[in-house]
């Protein structure tokens, strides 16, 4: 298991290093001068001959990355010229917003998904299933948008009792009971949709357990239903909600680029938007670079949640 | 002031949670406020203004370089902490403000060569007087980081001041380089300055006593490295001691890297209209989308509704819909230095064409819904002023593709109306398509404009097909606003058009003269249009107080159309709940007052 480790997380650096390779060789190959963008009509050849000097923009592309290289082996993720802030900083204050978003609206989905997929396995074919299939349809094929306007328009101005936006401010205040109600429209919205993903899966993982031999087996040894079904069944099935789940790992971290718009909540899925928008390439590299390591560490910590569930699964040396 | 920033898009489209409590937060009634039409006048409370989604303030430093010269950081943050020396906007206005200023109107003498200011005697929030040594601490700092300055234009300020003496603590005395204009220099170069208090900011590190070193070039640079380096971090602005010394009537109490920024009167402030609200917040929208949304369930005091949904102001019965129109013109650019299509854009018949194909007038009913005005030339019509004659309003071009047509065919252009026109009379005399415009050129040419706005979509769509009328052959494409700004800019010769989705706001240099725009070789003449007719009337405009040097100015343009003139959006179409008053009317240049704003309890 520790050598498995140590190979992933090798095999993971090296994952890392090439997306900052590619990302960074990317974002200079985007046309126009970023000195001009950022320094705006006004700018004159000198303060811009400056800023290109100031933030190494003028040295050829190896160069740059390697002082990126290392600037970020120092712990330095750069500093954002547009924001007019710390890449560190920017990434501190948003990434807990986004973890916080998804992360609920995950936590949720998942406690509504699971107990529902089992229930449609479980009574398959029968009214519930084909009412929560139809509704799970109707959520899943929604635009999050329309979904979100829908609430938006439903709860806080028709009936007035939820906020249009998701918490402001300060993250430390996020547990106030007011911006505890503001999360509610911004988390509902993710899940809902999640939720129909979840169940779908959960559902049909279920079915095709059901029917395995050592669910039989189980039976004649004179198990009960509960245990059949809690005992064995749902293990085997969780499977690949794990998959889902070290899959949904990256998005956790790189955010919902669209509910945070309609919510005006400033989590990652914003800031890498805008960051790509206006070419402020530090930002840019920063959230990459998270939703990257995100992206490895998600992958490994599913195959180690395989050989959790799923005895079968070993990790050989 | 710089595209992607002061003159960028100026549509405001964006705040909240604080505006849901805020009327009940400090309902303290005015022992003797007397009622409003609205209701009884309340003295405290919060009001909460939605910002741009693209425009949160970051930087206070007075001093600013180009990256953060915006309205956001300027007009609607600075400026409520550290007053310019001179302010501008009156009643809807753009005019000296002296009551709000901080020295008496400078005084010119020698001819226009020396200007005098005196100083009223204000407060820095500390209790110290603002004294011309706090004036010479900015131009020393401004002269020794000239090129960090986002208003630098070489020649003009502050290379024009070749002497500068300071007989006493009130008074300041410049010496110019030549005569100037007292409207011009009043109003384009004293603008911009902010006195920044020496007795605090004078130093080179945090554990540096206060001393004179902005009087020593090299010093100068360390300090204001210093202060630059203190304005890096927005998260500790409400806690840095340097930015608690202000000169306006706000101070900051707290502010993100997202875009809140809270400010809360200062009790020491000495100009003649102090805050009554306890509070003001300006607030961060992701998207205008996010801030309709807030508007609807009445979360901000002074937000905006999209353009594209201004149909359903009606249904806002809280608020007061209230179109801001800034001290803007709009246009874009076309290249004359293009290797390939230069020398057909520096034909006037050429461009007399294409200005005869864009119909403003229904352009501003359909697509603007009325909330925009047309654009003849480069002084704004719009707000009412003096400074746009009549031959300008005149519409010198209207529209008319018959017109526009027989412009090209009597100029040897074979038009082919839906398709592309050809020249087919090259050469230089009469009846031929102009010097450099070669046989078979084609009147075909690539137009950039930045994407992410609906009107400025349909404007652009609605252009393509009017100039397809007379065989211009348009071929558009959108891209974000910077990389539009670095196509015109960026120094690639290869471009035709570009459409920012702006042109220019005269602020802070409010006297409309194309000094920094259309003169050959001005850092913002981005089409490198090029005229010495257009170059001595800017210089007239600079050296006479004569409006009709102005006049003389904007109708040459009107008519030579250094660029293409497309209709001025409203900067912003203000929502205002009906409970908040004090801010009418909106300041052209987009400025706020909050100190003025106040409460009703109806």
């Amino acid at each position: 298991m520790t050598g498995f480790l140590l190979r992933r997380l090798g095999q993971s650096a090296v994952v890392v290093l090439g997306v900052t390779i590619i990302t960074f060789v990317l974002t200079r190959l985007l046309p126009g001068g970023v000195a001009r963008a950022i320094l705006g009509t006004r700018a004159s050849p000198v303060s811009i001959a400056e800023f290109n000097r100031d933030n190494g923009l003028d040295l050829p592309t190896w160069q740059q990355y390697l002082f990126y290289l290392n600037q970020l082996l120092h712990g330095n993720l750069g500093f954002s010229y547009r924001l007019n802030e710390g890449v560190g900083t920017l990434l501190g204050d948003h990434l807990p917003k986004t973890i916080i978003l998804l992360g609920a609206s995950t936590l949720l989905a998942l406690a509504i998904a699971v107990p529902l997929g089992i229930m449609q396995a479980v009574r398959r074919n029968k009214v519930e299933d084909y009412f929560f299939t139809t509704l799970s349809f109707a959520l899943y094929s929604m635009p999050t948008f329309w979904l979100g306007l829908i609430l938006i328009i439903f709860f806080s101005v028709d009936l007035n009792v939820l906020s249009p936006q998701g918490p402001q401010g300060d993250i430390s205040t996020y547990l106030d009971p007011e911006q505890l109600a503001s999360l509610v429209l911004p988390v509902v919205t993710l899940a809902l949709v999640t939720i129909a993903l979840f169940s779908r899966y959960m559902r049909s993982s279920m079915l095709d357990n059901l029917v395995q031999d050592y669910v039989r087996t189980a039976r004649a040894k004179g198990v009960s239903n509960t245990g059949v079904l809690y005992r064995h069944v749902l293990r085997n099935a969780l499977i690949p909600i794990v998959t889902l789940l070290g899959l949904s790992l990256p998005g956790i971290f790189s955010g919902a680029l669209i509910v945070e718009a309609i919510f005006n909540y400033p989590g990652m899925g914003l800031l890498f938007w805008d960051s790509a928008r206006t070419r402020d390439f530090p930002v840019l590299l920063g959230v990459t670079l998270v939703v990257a390591v995100a992206t490895v560490v998600g992958n490994l910590l599913a195959d180690i949640g395989y050989a959790v569930v799923d005895p079968r699964v070993r990790i050989t040396e | 002031m710089a595209a992607g920033n002061y003159e960028g898009s100026l549509m405001r489209t964006t705040g909240l949670r604080a505006a849901t409590i805020l009327p009940m937060v400090a309902l303290v009634l005015a022992a003797c406020g007397g009622g409003t039409s609205g209701g009884q006048r309340l003295t405290g409370g919060t009001a909460t203004f939605a910002e741009l989604p693209d425009a949160k303030p970051n930087y206070i430093f007075p001093l600013t370089s180009g990256g953060y010269f915006s309205v956001a950081n300027l007009s609607q943050f600075q400026f409520l902490m550290f007053r310019p020396l001179y302010w501008f906007g009156q009643d809807g206005k753009v005019a000296l403000n002296s009551s709000l200023s901080l020295a008496n109107e400078p005084v010119y003498t020698d001819g226009g060569k020396t200007v005098t200011m005196k100083l009223k005697g204000w407060n820095w929030s500390d209790g110290t007087k603002i004294t011309s040594r706090d004036i010479e601490f900015w131009m020393n700092m401004l002269k020794a980081n000239i090129g960090s300055w986002a208003a630098y234009s070489p020649k003009e300020f502050p290379d024009n001041v070749v002497a500068m003496t300071f007989p006493d603590d009130q008074t300041a005395v410049f010496t110019l380089d030549k005569v100037y204009g007292s409207y011009f220099f009043t109003y384009n170069e004293l603008s911009q300055i902010t006195p920044m208090p020496q007795h605090a900011w004078d130093k080179t590190s945090d554990s540096s006593p206060i001393g004179d070193y902005d009087r020593d070039p090299k010093k100068a640079v360390q300090v204001y490295k210093y202060l630059d380096g203190q304005s890096k971090s927005v998260g500790t602005y409400n806690t840095n001691p340097l930015w608690q010394v202000v000169s306006g009537p706000w101070k900051l109490k707290s502010m993100s890297t997202d875009g809140h920024v809270a400010l809360v009167p200062n009790p020491g402030y000495s100009g003649p209209v102090k805050p009554t609200l306890a509070e003001f917040d300006e607030q961060p929208y992701t998207t205008d989308t996010a801030e309709f949304n807030v508007v609807h369930a009445g979360g901000v005091d002074y937000g905006y509704i999209p353009n594209q949904d201004v149909d359903q102001k009606a249904s806002l019965k809280n608020y007061t819909f209230a179109p801001w129109i800034g001290w803007s013109i709009t246009y874009f650019p076309e290249n004359f230095g293009n290797p390939k299509n230069g020398a057909i854009y520096k034909q006037l018949y050429f461009r007399q064409a294409m200005q005869h194909l864009i119909d403003q007038p229904t352009m501003v009913k359909n697509i603007f819904k009325g909330y925009a005005s047309p654009d003849y030339g480069p002084v704004p019509i719009q707000p009412d002023n003096n400074y746009a004659d009549a031959f300008e309003r005149s519409n010198p071009y209207p529209y008319d593709p018959d017109a526009a047509a027989k412009l090209l065919k009597d100029n040897g252009w074979a038009v082919n109306p839906g398709g592309v026109s050809t020249c087919t009379s090259p050469g230089t005399g009469p009846g031929q398509c102009g010097e450099g415009v070669k046989a078979g050129a084609k009147a075909s040419f690539n137009l950039q404009y930045a994407s992410g706005q609906v009107v400025v979509d349909q404007e652009m769509q609605v252009l393509k097909t009017a100039f397809s009328k007379a065989g211009i052959e348009i071929n558009l494409s959108s891209a974000p606003f910077d990389t539009v700004i670095s196509t015109a800019f960026g120094g690639n010769p290869n471009w035709d058009m570009a459409n920012w989705g702006g042109g220019w706001i005269f602020a802070p240099d409010y006297y409309p003269t194309g000094d920094e725009i259309f003169s050959t070789g001005a850092g913002s003449n981005a089409g490198l249009y090029s005229d010495a007719t257009n170059d001595a009337n800017t210089v007239a405009t600079t050296e006479s107080n004569d409006l009709k040097s102005l006049y003389t100015y904007e109708d040459f343009l009107a008519k030579d159309l250094p660029v293409v003139w497309i209709p001025v959006a409203n900067a912003q179409l203000s929502m205002v709940k009906k409970t908040l008053h004090g801010w009418d009317p909106q300041d052209p240049l987009l400025q706020l007052n909050p100190e003025n704003w106040y409460f009703t309890s109806s």
